[in-house]
């Protein structure tokens, strides 16, 4: 049988193709395939979900493993703070990740983007803290509250997010670099280009080409020429 | 649905977390009325993301992994339920928070007969952060700008010689871009405004003021 219609709910359909050749379109063996229904399959998500309903310490453990390193090694990129930071920080993220893993949903999103979105937040406080700002303002707060999205955007969400996974691989050097230096060590437009000595033209055009190559999807604005 | 969004640029540098805090304030105020910034940004998350696995990982001793087992029975999973929002067209929430009330309980300032302006204090050392109350069919008069200006309709809407603009639309300008924007006929229209530097104003009956416009950030 051809396997033409992978969208809907056929998941559990699938190993009854037994006999076939593995030549068969389906793809259905790669190791990261999400199951059509739209649940992610990775063992990240399912390490939150087991945290979020059974508070699972093991789970907990194999989370802190794979993701503190990572939280500390861009804690430190851009050298930006000190090492007695940087393990406070891992600290500071880990424990907000077993507080809020009630937040997670997998259908909407990857377990390393959520696991990254709260490690950023973090880190911005942390800066804010140290330059002593007085704000009543957490960088959560500036993520608006979503509305539940229709399952078939969170399945077009999910898709982009796989696509740009795929392509950051073949991007350019250079523009690598520029989008580690935005996203990794925090660096402003302007920054950056003070950093790579090439003026801000340059960092924000590789930016946007960057960006644009990973086929995100924007909204311009109408009647108003796009803003350089 | 609004018409008018920020640049990808700019919603780069927000996804990024690079973004001044009042500046991030402006656009976070802006996803809330707009569906399609908002699944760009998520977007531009995934972009972070990938680039976050691909840290080379710094290895964290286990002493920080016992001190936060530790901690777990402290802090224990919460669960939520989250209250359905009304997002379109309701003043977004962290404005709400910065504000403290109501559009009304805040302290106007008058600048012209159909000018008043107020300042919110969002913690930013460089840019200021108001809002602009202009009466239904009054002018905004003739500026420039020294540094760059962010707005974001809240209420009723206004135009300018580029175009018109409702709650949830979103202008960039940068410096030396004289506009005169003028609110819509049959409502007062509110904008939050984000700046770092002083408006100018360029009309000869209005350039008395400019020495008082001074920058309030913070």
């Amino acid at each position: 049988m051809e396997d033409s219609q992978d969208m809907a709910g056929s998941a559990e359909r699938v190993p009854e193709i037994s006999g076939e050749t593995p030549g068969s379109p389906g793809g259905k063996d790669t190791s990261a395939w999400s199951v059509p229904t739209g649940r992610r399959t990775d063992e990240w998500s399912e390490c939150l979900v087991l945290i979020a309903h059974k508070q699972d310490r093991a789970a907990y453990t194999r989370l802190f493993r794979h993701f503190a390193p990572l939280i500390k090694a861009f804690a430190l990129s851009g050298s930006a703070l000190s090492a007695t930071h940087a393990d406070e920080l891992v600290q500071e993220v880990m424990l907000k990740i077993w507080q809020k893993a009630g937040a997670f949903n997998p259908e909407k999103a990857a377990a390393s983007t959520w696991v990254y979105t709260i490690a950023r937040n973090c880190r911005t406080d942390m800066f804010r803290r140290l330059q002593k700002f007085d704000t009543p303002l957490a960088a959560e707060d500036f993520s608006p509250e979503q509305s539940d999205e229709e399952p078939f955007l969170q399945l077009q969400n999910r898709r982009s997010a796989e696509r740009i996974r795929e392509m950051m691989s073949k991007l350019p050097a250079d523009q690598t670099q520029i989008l580690a230096k935005v996203y990794m060590e925090g660096k402003s437009h302007s920054e950056a280009a003070a950093e790579l000595d090439l003026p801000l033209g340059t960092v924000k055009s590789r930016v946007r080409l960057a960006v644009q190559k990973l086929q995100v999807q924007f909204e311009r604005s109408r009647d108003l020429e796009p803003q350089s | 649905m609004a018409k008018h969004h920020p640049s990808l640029d700019i919603l780069t540098e927000y996804a990024a977390g690079t973004l001044s805090l009042a500046q991030a304030a402006c656009v976070s105020a802006h996803l809330n009325y707009c569906d399609a910034c908002s699944r760009t940004v998520s977007q531009l998350h995934s972009v972070g993301a990938t680039l976050f696995e691909g840290l080379d990982p710094e290895p964290v001793g286990d002493a920080v992994l016992d001190r936060v087992l530790a901690r777990l029975d402290e802090d224990a999973p919460l669960s939520y339920q989250r209250p359905a929002e009304a997002r379109q067209d309701a003043t977004p929430a962290l404005l709400r928070r910065l504000m403290a009330g109501d559009f009304s309980d805040l302290s106007w300032k008058k600048i012209t007969d159909t000018l008043r302006t107020t300042q919110i204090k969002t913690g930013d050392p460089q840019f200021e952060f108001s809002l602009l109350h202009i009466r239904a069919g009054g002018e905004v008069p003739a500026h420039d700008h020294q540094g760059s200006e962010m707005t974001l309709v809240l209420q009723g809407g206004f135009s300018d010689d580029r175009g018109a603009y409702h709650p949830g639309d979103f202008i960039y300008r940068q410096a030396d871009d004289v506009h005169t924007p003028r609110a819509f006929e049959d409502e007062d229209c509110i904008c939050l405004a984000v700046l770092d530097a002083p408006l100018r104003f360029t009309s000869w009956k209005y350039r008395w003021m400019n020495p008082f416009l001074r920058l309030q950030a913070g």
